[in-house]
């Protein structure tokens, strides 16, 4: 038999490795399989809402549920799963260049930052375009950049950027702004070093070697042509639902994982958590993330305590004449 | 021994790891912060032609992004 354990946590952020942490106190043999190490929560700069913290790197905060779920025994992993295949209640799980087999799935996979979408995008990626502000932001001191997004996660980036940056141009689609009042209100203070352009959006990305301006939908003071030094885009993000779907797992109108309340799939011994999940809606947090993972885990040990031994018994027929 | 050094920003998650992982193998480096060290900052973006951080130049090998598979390789780590 391949490497085997009782529930393998395909991710490692907020949902997996709180996850990780009750699966590992409920005794089972537990494999958490990276990928992105502390995924959206470690990029997310400075974090004021976690309960029991007033203000905590998200990185850092991802660092001590890592080390807490260590401390259980918890083994993990930093490798990009590539495929899934179950036979009866055992899974076969391909990352990197091993195979391991588990008794239950827990997909904390997260989703993928969405791009823009135009030409030259890819091309002008780290040369002014950018995806993640608390690493790049930084880099544009004294310099003018553009953020693109309406929502809380582009008004923190402007308020780090802020710290750094001349001026900021906040691109938003829609009408207004949806952020938190306290994020908001600090982007308020920033005055003029920020301008907020409504019901606007970015049509061309110029530039050859590097970003040289913006082709927006509306007019900036009288010229379709916005002159910046970065982009930042942060306009949320795609569930990575793949892998689960390979698995035969339901989505959601919304191509999210669908999920019962105690996050479990329509697939047996299957269980997902945290942004994979539109469980809470929009209202997507480290706090809902966490919480997601500790249910999907106790609905993973209730699975294990009725299943835990069939894993052999389904995929490897075989093995139970030895029993007999 | 090799000659590294990093190009960082305070807040970049890429650039903590990183450095976890240089302080996993016992990697000696050089840290420049590019968000308070302009001239850094040119070099950096001298070296590798975008502006994207980390920067990691290993004995002249530039690499950008946190490619823990390039860095052993480069490093001789064994995995």
């Amino acid at each position: 038999m391949e490497d085997l354990h009782d529930l393998v946590i395909i991710g490692s952020g907020a949902a997996g490795l709180a996850a990780g942490i009750y699966a590992g106190r409920y005794g089972m043999g537990v494999l958490i399989i990276g990928g992105e190490f502390g995924g959206e929560t470690a990029k997310a700069g400075n974090i004021e809402n976690y309960p029991g913290f007033a203000s905590v790197d998200g990185y850092e905060l991802m660092d001590a549920m890592k080390k807490q779920s260590e401390a259980l025994g918890i083994r993990m992993i930093d490798a990009k799963v590539t495929a899934i295949s179950r036979e009866g209640h055992c899974f076969t799980i391909e990352a990197g260049d091993k195979t391991y087999e588990a008794n239950a799935i827990l997909f904390a996979i997260g989703a993928e930052r969405r791009r823009l979408g135009l030409s030259n995008e890819n091309e002008l990626t780290g040369k002014g375009v950018h995806y993640c502000v608390t690493c790049d932001g930084p880099v544009y001191g004294g310099k003018t950049i553009a953020m693109v997004g309406g929502g809380d996660a582009s008004v923190k980036g402007v308020n780090l950027a802020a710290e750094y940056v001349q001026k900021i141009f906040l691109i938003v689609r829609g009408k207004e702004v949806i952020a938190e009042p306290i994020n908001f209100e600090r982007m308020k203070k920033l005055g003029d070093k920020v301008e907020v352009l409504l019901e606007t959006s970015v049509k061309e990305i110029v530039g050859t070697q590097k970003l040289e301006k913006l082709i927006l939908s509306k007019p900036y003071k009288g010229s379709s042509e916005l002159v910046v030094d970065g982009l930042f885009v942060e306009i949320g993000a795609q569930p990575n639902v793949e892998l689960a779907k390979s698995l035969g797992v339901e989505l959601d109108e919304s191509g999210y994982v669908k999920v019962d309340t105690m996050m479990r799939t329509n697939v047996d011994g299957v269980f997902a958590a945290g942004d994979v999940t539109n469980h809470f809606g929009r209202f997507k947090q480290d706090i809902t993330a966490a919480a997601q993972g500790a249910v999907a885990a106790t609905s993973a040990y209730e699975d294990h305590k009725v299943h835990g031994d069939l894993c052999v018994l389904h995929a490897r027929p075989e093995s139970v004449s030895l029993h007999v | 021994m090799r000659n590294v050094t990093i190009y960082t920003t305070p807040t970049c998650v890429y650039c903590k790891r990183t450095k976890a992982f240089f302080g996993e193998h016992n990697v000696h480096y050089q840290e420049k912060d590019v968000a308070s060290d302009s001239a850094a900052r040119e070099e950096m973006i001298k070296k590798s032609e975008q502006m994207g951080v980390p920067v990691i130049d290993i004995d002249g090998t530039i690499i950008v992004g946190f490619d823990q598979p390039r860095l052993a390789e480069l490093l001789d780590i064994k995995a």
